[in-house]
């Protein structure tokens, strides 16, 4: 079963004289609980599909269905809902609340997931039981990433979108965390698309796409995706 | 090349630009309005008492002094000059109006200045010259007929100039009239000719005689001490008078007053408006400069040395400085313009000829003083990001780590929710942020509890004292007859008192040690003569001791049970009275019951049979025109003058009309304050929290949680914001009504309506300030906001 679907999506930005396509009459299908990998040179458009998927931004044309839910012409209130209920994010540069600890960054998402998880147990499984009540400038990259994957995981979301989430670790950090994702979303049921540029990354997917100008240029299936821990980053 | 980045900065940070820009102004704008106002009142004011020789002191002697008296006292050493002089109430015929009746036989003495038509004659036999905002008022035109009668004297002739005199700057009746009114209280003053005629023609062969004993006072300039004058005055003349110096008159000694409440409000308005520019100017250039902190790095990783990179910086805050100051004083200008012009505020109430607005030299500095400490504070900014190496400047600012709140160790701070938790840091992260902020909601509410308050404390006394202590319709003047005694006068009084059922009272000029002070003996018959206590409530006068006036019992430290000795003017009698209380009072009072008065003696004589106490007043409750028609009136009319209750209180309309005004531009000035400063704190907020909204955007939440979330922040804040303000703003007014106690009486009062138009007006602007950011969340773009580095 496909959970997302794209046809002929578009999306353009106008500045001034100059259009730029940053996605061009794409079409696509995603299965249910799949890891795919979106690889492409930067500025190719592969943050642009993410967004769109993740109801942060709306295509210019075309059409996006994501569980069943045409997302392509919603209202910011019902994008909100939307954002809150199916998707989880995952960024290269975390975000989290500053001025809530460990915990509360994950419990947030109680206050408006329909489906919320209980944040003490992902935290736990993240393994960051012991950090509960500490606040993020006081934890590692690695630490902080772990607490943005068990935020996203906490909303019970359908699908995990995740922009570079190595991008700003070390290797070693960026094995552990990488590992980490896939196994939470393995058991968890997810659905889980990375956006990087990182070709090692995509050795480990169940579909490869890869995007250049706008335009999605190939999938491919992986019928044998290696293990992180055999991967040499 | 700097040049076009500050003007760009400037263009970027513009809310922030705007909002400094503002609170300078409106700073400097006030300080430098109230200050100008009392340093151009005092400049204009001393200017036309010298311009019209405004008397140092006033020798009064009610028998009246004669031709060698003033040569005696011109031969005084230290007297530079005198004069005869006279000024009496004289009523209008065909009006109801009343006008002083003034001669001087110098003119270098208690003289005027012209405002239009023929020059002072002081040989001219039918000439007037009028006081030409009455003359305005009642539509008298030079040329026209003028008869005055006072006592049985009657004056007619023709009014040749308008003029306008020191001696009436401020044109009250007496002193009991809190505001002048021109419609119905002028001046004229006529040559001493014309009134010798007036006097022959009544006395005939002894209208000679008469005249020489007519003028009560010698006004005299001199520069000796009171106490020199008085020593040589007494000796020269052989006997003990009451002299007046020009701070005992009610135009020397209010306008004065006038200066010293500028003074009072120079100090203690723009202290609000300037702390909070210059706690604005710290807040903006600090988050300035942190914001700019990688560009800093970046100029001086190219190699521009620190001293230009922090004078590009500092020149943000001269900028600001200088533009605001400018805005600043355009606005002083116009301040001290509102209040200090012919039409204005001051002129119902004080009238001159000249109304310059002077700049004074030390508000130059002061402003100069205020832009180099707002230059510094830019400085001192832009130095923190500057220090150490060009590496440490390009990192950007790491703000310094958060620690957990105390009150997170309340097991209650787990049950809040994540909004409440997320406020209550941001509130402490930012501890300048939230402090500022409440800063200004604080000034805000001060501002509109001292505006509302002051106009509650003002009607509300006006209101207490003449609608219910003050009840009469009519109060009748009985003029001080050079032909009748003191007992024939008192007779009148009794008369007209118990055929009107009126109350009756005799002012008596004592000193207590130097000062006049006016003892007010008071018959009571039908009470609607009340008094108001020091807690404002309306009392009996007591039948066994004084009431004291709260000026009074400060100046003289005097308490409840104590007795203390008063000397009428120009006797050596002493009386000794117990305190039996405490008044309001408008003017610098002791008042004491007829009773009372009754045992009080002195060498064994009873005050009421001295020959001070000669009653002058008497209120009754019928109005002027029922009695103009009875039989009372017109026996004894010729000695009487009418003023009404309605006349009175209506002198007070204009006076309430300009304070509503100021009220109005103050309430103005407290929204002004509290949108420009909670409008750039909430930009400042949302700009800081930009990405952490962003995120919770992205998580999913609504605009509206994340704008309640705003909101709710900015409502916790108001809510102490008011509540501190409230008092605060009641402690401002009664600190305000202490500085001003030596002028007024007055009692903090607030009503209901100041708190809740205060409270609503600051809910209000906090409520649509917080709207306006808040509607910013629309348009967080969370691909960018997420993209930067942390």
């Amino acid at each position: 079963m496909n959970i997302v679907e794209m046809r002929s999506v578009t999306k353009r930005y106008v500045a001034g004289e100059h259009t730029l396509n940053a996605l061009d009459g794409v079409n696509l299908d995603l299965e249910e609980g799949k890891f795919i990998v979106v690889l492409g040179q930067s500025g190719a458009g592969k943050s642009t599909l993410l967004n769109l998927l993740g109801g942060l931004d709306s295509p210019t044309e075309g059409k996006i269905i994501v569980d069943g839910q045409d997302i392509s012409k919603l209202t910011r209130d019902q994008l909100a809902e939307y954002r809150a209920s199916k998707v989880g994010f995952v960024f290269q540069f975390y975000n989290l609340i500053p001025t809530l600890t460990v915990l509360e960054n994950v419990a947030l998402v109680k206050e408006i997931a329909p489906n919320a998880l209980d944040p003490k147990k992902i935290l736990e499984e993240v393994g960051l039981s012991d950090h509960l009540n500490n606040f993020p400038s006081e934890l590692s990259g690695g630490e902080q990433q772990r607490v943005s994957i068990a935020r996203a995981i906490a909303k019970n979301p359908k699908i995990l979108l995740c922009d570079e989430p190595t991008g700003a670790l070390d290797s070693e950090t960026g094995v552990v965390v990488l590992k980490l994702l896939l196994s939470m979303a393995k058991n968890y049921g997810k659905t889980i698309v990375i956006v990087t540029h990182n070709q090692n990354i995509a050795k480990m997917a169940d579909v490869v796409i890869r995007v250049r100008s706008g335009k999605i240029t190939s999938l491919e299936e992986n019928q044998t995706p290696t293990a992180v821990e055999d991967i040499e980053w | 090349m700097l040049l076009k980045k500050l003007i760009r900065t400037i263009g970027r940070y513009k809310a922030q630009f705007i909002s400094m820009i503002i609170m300078i102004t409106l700073g400097i704008g006030v300080f430098l309005g109230f200050n100008m106002e009392w340093v151009s009142l005092n400049k204009n004011t001393e200017k036309f008492l010298s311009d019209t020789h405004f008397a140092d002191y006033r020798i009064v002697n009610e028998n009246g002094f004669s031709k060698s008296d003033l040569e005696k006292l011109s031969a005084v050493e230290g007297v530079d000059k005198a004069s005869r002089y006279i000024s009496v109430n004289a009523e209008v015929k065909g009006t109801a109006n009343t006008l002083g009746l003034t001669v001087t036989e110098n003119r270098e003495v208690s003289f005027f200045t012209l405002m239009s038509g023929d020059e002072y004659d002081s040989t001219s036999e039918d000439g007037m010259w009028l006081f030409d905002k009455y003359a305005q008022r009642n539509n008298v035109k030079i040329g026209d007929p003028l008869t005055v009668t006072y006592k049985d004297f009657e004056l007619t002739g023709t009014v040749r100039g308008l003029i306008e005199s020191g001696e009436y700057m401020i044109c009250v009746r007496d002193e009991t009239q809190l505001m002048p009114d021109f419609n119905t209280y002028g001046y004229v003053y006529v040559s001493p000719v014309m009134l010798k005629n007036a006097v022959i023609k009544k006395y005939g062969v002894f209208g000679e005689m008469a005249y020489d004993k007519l003028y009560p006072q010698i006004n005299v300039l001199s520069d000796l001490s009171k106490s020199q004058i008085t020593e040589k005055t007494e000796r020269a003349l052989g006997k003990t008078l009451l002299i007046l110096s020009k701070n005992e008159t009610i135009s020397y000694s209010e306008a004065k007053g006038e200066e010293e409440e500028g003074k009072t409000m120079g100090l203690v308005l723009p202290v609000v408006f300037l702390a909070i520019a210059v706690l604005t100017m710290v807040t903006t250039m600090h988050r300035l400069t942190v914001n700019e902190k990688t560009q800093i790095g970046t100029l001086k990783a190219l190699g521009v040395k620190d001293g230009k990179i922090s004078a590009h910086y500092t020149s943000y805050a001269l900028f600001i400085g200088v533009i605001g100051s400018l805005l600043g004083l355009g606005l002083g200008y116009f301040v001290c313009w509102f209040m200090l012009n012919p039409d204005g505020m001051m002129g119902t109430y004080i009238v001159m000829p000249e109304w310059k607005l002077y700049l004074p030299w030390w508000c130059a500095l002061v402003v100069a003083l205020i832009v180099g400490f707002l230059t510094l504070i830019g400085y001192l900014s832009v130095k923190k990001m500057l220090s150490g190496t060009a590496s440490d400047a390009l990192r950007p600012y790491t703000p310094k780590k958060f620690k957990n709140l105390l009150i997170e160790k309340n097991k209650l701070w787990n049950k809040l929710s994540f909004g409440t938790k997320w406020n209550l840091r941001d509130l402490f992260r930012h501890k300048s942020r939230s402090f500022m902020t409440l800063i200004g909601l604080i000034g805000c509410m001060v501002l509109l509890v001292g505006a509302l308050g002051m106009n509650d404390t003002a009607t509300g006394f006006i209101n207490v004292f003449y609608q219910d202590v003050m009840n009469y319709e009519t109060r009748i003047y009985l003029s001080s007859d050079g032909d009748k005694t003191t007992q024939e006068t008192n007779a009148v009084a009794y008369d007209i008192a118990s055929k009107t059922n009126g109350d009756y009272s005799a002012s008596i000029s004592v000193t207590v040690t130097d000062e006049p002070i006016s003892l007010d003996v008071y018959g009571i018959r039908s009470g609607v003569v009340g008094f108001l206590s020091d807690d404002s409530k309306l009392i009996k006068l007591p039948t066994d001791g004084a009431l004291v006036c709260m000026r009074v019992a400060k100046d003289y430290n005097l308490k409840i049970g104590d007795e203390f000795t008063v000397s009428p003017y120009g006797t050596s009698e002493k009386y000794t009275m117990k305190v039996a209380g405490f008044n309001r009072s408008l003017s610098k009072s002791i008042s004491v019951s007829e009773e009372y008065a009754k045992t009080l003696q002195s060498d064994g004589v009873s005050l009421t049979d001295s020959s001070v106490y000669r009653i002058n007043s008497v209120y009754v409750s019928a109005d002027k025109e029922t009695l103009k028609t009875t039989e009372v009136y017109a026996s004894y009319k010729d000695g009487l003058t009418l003023q009404s209750h309605s006349d009175i209180v209506k002198s007070f309309e204009g006076f309430m009309d300009i304070l509503n005004l100021a009220i109005v531009v103050l309430i103005v000035f407290a929204v002004v304050l509290g949108v420009v400063v909670l409008y750039n704190l909430g930009v400042m907020s949302y700009t800081e929290r930009y990405r952490e909204m962003a995120t919770l955007k992205v998580v999913g939440f609504y605009d509206k949680q994340i704008g309640k979330l705003l909101i709710t922040q900015n409502l916790w804040l108001t809510v102490v914001g008011v509540a501190i303000g409230l008092f605060a703003g009641i402690g401002v007014l009664n600190v305000l009504m202490i500085m001003l106690a030596s002028e007024y009486e007055m009692q903090v009062v607030l009503g209901p309506i100041t708190y809740v138009v205060s409270i609503l007006l600051t809910f209000g602007v906090s409520l649509i300030v917080g709207l306006m950011v808040s509607a910013k969340n629309k348009k967080i773009n969370m691909v960018e906001a997420l993209k930067g580095a942390e």
